[in-house]
């Protein structure tokens, strides 16, 4: 007798959104089951990975993730050219490590003027990060905004301390906002609630509920994540209906287990391999939490996690 | 509404649409109907009559269709001898008047092109600078969105003096207002007057000389409304849309300065329609009931000094301070430190002094923002290891406060004056204990600082609910007593309230799934006799927060009809909850243990539990370690009860729900009580002696066993058979 497998009955689902420009958009979102039941209902746009750029040279990069941008690290806009053309990117996302108060502090204008230049060089959807600092980081993605009119960007962290500011200005330049939140599943609907109370379309707004890397604190990231889509998608919580973003190359490539040569520590085996496999593992988890957008960083990691996804697209259906 | 304003500016109303037809009929016939017709640099035509009518328009031939709607629009002249309400009438034409006045000001443009600077700056030989363009208005209007200038002041003439006009400019510049300036009193205008004093004008100071004229208004409400369209999603057309946003969202008003003319009373009226009240400095009647706008629409006669501080609070604008100005470090992170006997510099209350502090609501116009009374001596003119008697006054004002809400907010100064470096504060009302330490009066701190404190602190807090703060703090023996009899008559009055409020009472009741975070579908329902089982949140507590965040974890529940009194189940609870539990949840009960009892985060101050061999209920507190006579110590109780889980048996209680005569009355209430850890008991000894007496036991306390008796159910029994304890003869509870 064969099994009968008992199937959720959704009564939801997540929001289309469009990212990139006009003509131009990849589209994510528009899940109406759990990640990859496919044999429950649909995922009409398969998670999309979005690879990292950065907008100076990395110092603290371990030289197995540096090694396939090194010939364009300290060149933005060659790298997100890199990015796409050789290893066949279908995001960027432009981490804007320099504005960081702590680091080099380069003005407003400055990164906004590289996002510019960024932004015209490639056609694929970018999204642009501050350093997670309010105050700066206001400053800067105001800047952004401006700069960038027309672009549709995918701009953040909006935080509960700087959501006005750049929500309104998103409003104005017509960009999408990445609202983060740290690992809480009702301060991310507040803060999509207080995003709708200023007016940002719903159709710009994706969430960034804050990841952690494999073994570090990764299982609780996980959980929210879960949570927020089980909200979202059987609890009817209409301001949890949003595409979840999951930042997680700078969580991976900063972690020890990553940055230890063979040499230092022989029983965690090959360095190159071991970070890759951290990343793609890390990457694995939260494409299975319900993440639609992977940040992700070494192409070989990335690779293994598209290929997971077209795996569980085709055999999600069975 | 007045009749004389509404005849005056439906008057008003026609002279404009008057000299607009006048001034069309001249330029088609220049120019001819298919001339270009706009203002600079803009998608968005002429923005008010393109934001309230959807019509784009782009020549004169449409401008001429836009004024024979005008004409439609326009009321009949205000008869003498009818007395009618005018107000749909008034307003109406106000909306013509900006329609026409749109068109004069695009006529006025293709008349003379240079006849504004069109920048963002003025020029040497031209302060005017027209409409904004579409870049300065997105750049600007980003900041009424994100909230760094609430709105704008419309401000028409022009004050007696260029000294008075540099006075309220600033005042309003203070509040990070925009002000918006146009048409002339007496010949003189309130730019000019700027110029003369000195001050610089322009968009980058947020002084900005749109027109010299009274049709250059249209500037200033011609950037709310394309602010709504641009920032808003409103679509072109969608006029209720647009208007609302602006009454919700643009904190602006007009302020007409000098004699108001008839075409000035036209352009009030219509500000009206976007929720845009009016503050006169002269003696012009007043429309006080509340309507289209928020408060008040006219208030008129109010002296130049009280001006701003009047337009502000009528038209519902709250003051947002950012930092709490004292030489101390303040945050959360020093409200643990303690002021030891050998870093002592001062202290107050706590049983050596007179202490007491007192938060109480006034009238608006008894409440002056900001202003902090010292009456004794302070920190810098008393001695090291000094003791004053004291009292802190907080009188705060608002037009969503409520009497009820002064304990809530008088329970902040403990945590809030604790956040400041260097002081350690205990205790409340009566019983509080100050302690400054010498390192804080060493870099200059006074008392008369912690007004301060709470000024900064409860605006940014309770935003939401106050409008004005105003402190007094004495160390004046004589004062001090004359506030500790007041505050113990304020004290007695709010015991009472609080103690009269039951269930019966109210027909509202909370809800508090702040921590859905964890527990999913748990929901906590609050009434005023049965706390949070966190013991951290009252009926009033919740009251206050949904005031505050509208759209946060506590929402009012009408309770709704009764379906059982003795289980406590309403209707109105019974659906919120299974919305709420995601549909989890489908009855809940807000007095029993048994039947549906009410589910729990993880975050109880106890559970309780039944003992089926003595009939009756136990009760463990957190705090207690040991074994308990169910068999199960609190960890392990803990476990049955969170989660968001009905557990039939086993309950989360706060401490002050068992002292409530609501407490598990589905099963007899507090007479089923048979064993507490001795540490509880004697917590709640106390607080649970009238109910014990209202039962007739008054010796009830000592006929419940506690750890010190037993920690098993064989133990025990003898104990209560021996006290005659009543739970033993009660029916079965299973």
């Amino acid at each position: 007798m064969a099994v009968e497998i008992p199937k959720v009955a959704y009564a939801g689902k997540i929001k289309e959104i469009p990212l990139g420009r006009e003509g131009n958009t990849i589209t994510v979102g528009g899940e109406s089951c759990y990640p990859f039941h496919l044999f429950e209902g649909a995922m009409p746009h398969p998670p999309k990975i979005a690879m990292e750029v950065y907008d100076r040279a990395p110092e603290d990069w371990p030289d197995t993730a540096l090694e396939p941008f090194a010939d364009v690290a300290g060149d933005p806009a060659a790298w997100a050219r890199k990015c796409i053309d050789t290893y066949g990117a279908e995001m960027i996302a432009l981490q804007l490590a320099s504005t960081d108060p702590n680091a080099e502090n380069i003005p407003a204008d400055e990164a906004a003027a590289i996002t510019k230049k960024v932004s015209d060089a490639v056609d694929v959807p970018l999204i642009v990060f501050g350093t997670s600092n309010v105050d700066k980081d206001t400053e800067v993605l105001k800047a952004v905004c401006e700069a960038c009119e027309g672009k549709n960007l995918i701009i953040g962290p909006l935080s509960e301390g700087n959501y006005r500011a750049i929500g309104a200005t998103a409003i104005g330049y017509k960009h999408t906002v990445m609202a983060s939140t740290p690992i809480d599943i009702n301060l991310a609907k507040q803060l999509n609630i207080l995003l709708g109370n200023l007016n940002v379309p719903d159709d710009k707004i994706i969430i960034d509920p804050t990841t952690g890397a494999l073994g570090y604190g990764l299982e609780y990231c996980y959980s929210v994540m879960e949570r927020i889509r089980m909200a979202a998608l059987v609890q009817e919580d209409e301001r949890l209906q949003f595409p979840i973003l999951a930042n997680l190359a700078k969580e991976v490539w900063k972690i020890k287990e990553v940055k230890l040569s063979e040499t230092e520590a022989p029983l965690l085996g090959d360095q190159k391999k071991r970070g890759i496999l951290m990343e793609a593992m890390t990457a694995q988890c939260v494409l299975l939490a319900g993440a639609d957008i992977l940040v992700m960083r070494h192409p070989e990691a990335i690779n293994l996690v598209k290929e997971s996804i077209q795996d569980l697209m085709i055999r999600g259906e069975g | 509404m007045s009749k004389i304003i509404c005849s005056a500016a439906i008057r008003g109303a026609h002279k404009i649409v008057g000299t607009a037809e006048a001034k069309c009929e001249a330029a088609l016939k220049k120019w001819g109907p298919v001339q270009e017709l706009g203002f600079p640099n803009t998608t968005y035509y002429l923005p008010i009559i393109y934001g309230i009518l959807g019509i784009p328009v782009k020549t004169l031939g449409d401008a001429k269709g836009v004024l024979d709607k005008c004409k439609e629009l326009l009321p009949a002249q205000v008869s003498d001898n009818v007395w009618l309400p005018y107000l749909a009438p008034a307003l109406e034409a106000g909306m013509a008047t900006f329609f026409a006045e749109e068109i004069v000001e695009a006529i006025r443009y293709l008349e003379e092109p240079n006849c504004y600077t069109q920048g963002e700056n003025p020029l040497p030989d031209n302060i005017w600078l027209g409409a904004a363009d579409d870049v300065i208005m997105r750049k600007r209007g980003v900041e009424f969105v994100d909230g760094t200038a609430p709105g704008f002041a419309a401000i028409l003439g022009a004050a007696p003096t260029s000294e008075i006009a540099a006075k309220i400019a600033i005042e309003l510049q203070e509040k990070n207002l925009y002000v918006f300036m146009c048409a002339d009193h007496e010949g003189k205008t309130m730019s000019e007057q700027l110029v003369e004093a000195g001050v610089q004008i322009g968009w980058p100071t947020r002084l900005v000389s749109f027109g010299p004229s009274y049709t250059a208004t249209v500037f200033a409400m011609g950037f709310a409304t394309r602010a709504a369209m641009s920032f808003g999603g409103v679509k072109p057309g969608d006029f209720a849309a647009n208007l609302h946003y602006n009454k919700d969202r643009i904190f602006a008003f007009a302020m007409p300065l000098g004699t108001v003319i008839d075409e000035w009373y036209a352009n009030a009226a219509g500000a009206i329609n976007w929720g845009f009240p009016t503050i006169a400095d002269t003696p012009i009647p007043e429309i006080l009931p509340t309507g289209i706008c928020t408060y008040e629409h006219v208030v008129s006669n109010i002296p130049h000094d009280q001006i701003v501080a009047r337009a502000i609070e009528v038209r519902g604008l709250k003051v947002t301070i950012s930092k709490v100005d004292i030489p101390m470090s303040y945050g959360p992170a020093f409200e643990g430190e303690r002021i030891r006997k050998d870093d002592l510099y001062f202290e107050c209350g706590g049983g050596r002094t007179l202490g007491v502090e007192l938060t109480v609501s006034k009238d608006m116009s008894e409440v002056e923002d900001g202003k902090i009374e010292m009456v004794g001596p302070d920190l810098d003119q008393i001695k090291e290891g000094a003791k004053l008697p004291f009292a802190m006054l907080i009188e705060v004002a608002g037009r969503q406060m409520q009497p009820d809400f002064e304990p809530i907010l008088e329970r902040q100064v403990h945590h809030l004056v604790n956040y400041v470096q260097g002081i350690m504060h205990i205790g409340q009302r009566n019983i509080m204990w100050i302690r400054v330490g010498k390192a804080a009066v060493e870099k200059g701190l006074l008392l008369k600082h912690l007004g301060k404190v709470m000024h900064a602190k409860y605006h940014q807090d309770f935003g939401n609910i106050i409008d004005k703060v105003q402190i007094k703090i004495y160390t004046d023996e004589e004062r001090v007593k004359e506030i500790l009899e007041m505050a113990k008559k304020v004290y007695r009055q709010r015991d009472k309230r609080v103690e009269g409020m039951t269930d019966e009472t109210e027909e509202t009741y909370y809800s508090c799934t702040l921590c859905q975070s964890f527990a999913p579908s748990h929901v906590c329902i609050i009434t005023p006799e049965r706390t949070g089982m966190c013991g951290a949140y009252n009926w009033l507590d919740c009251k206050v927060s949904f005031e505050i965040n509208p759209t946060g974890p506590n929402q009012p529940i009408e309770k709704g009809e009764c379906i059982d009194p003795a289980m406590g189940q309403w209707k109105g609870i019974t659906d919120f909850v299974f919305k709420a539990s995601r549909q989890k949840i489908e009855q809940v009960s807000a007095y029993s243990l048994m039947n549906f009892p009410m589910t729990a985060c993880g975050c109880f101050e106890c559970v309780a539990t039944i003992l089926p061999m003595c009939n009756g209920i136990m009760v463990v507190s957190r705090d207690f370690m040991g074994m308990t006579p169910c068999g199960m110590k609190f960890t392990t109780l803990a476990g049955m009860v969170g989660g968001g889980n009905q557990t039939p048996g086993f309950l989360g209680v706060s401490k002050h729900y068992i002292c409530s005569r609501k407490f598990l009355i589905a099963e007899g209430g507090l007479k089923r009580v048979v064993w507490l850890p001795k540490m509880l008991k004697e917590e709640i000894a106390e607080r649970i002696k009238p109910i014990c007496e209202e039962m007739g036991i008054p010796n009830f306390p000592e006929m419940i066993a506690d750890d010190t008796i037993g920690t098993t159910e064989e133990e025990i029994l003898p104990f209560l058979e021996e006290k005659g304890h009543p739970a033993l003869t009660m029916d079965p509870l299973m």
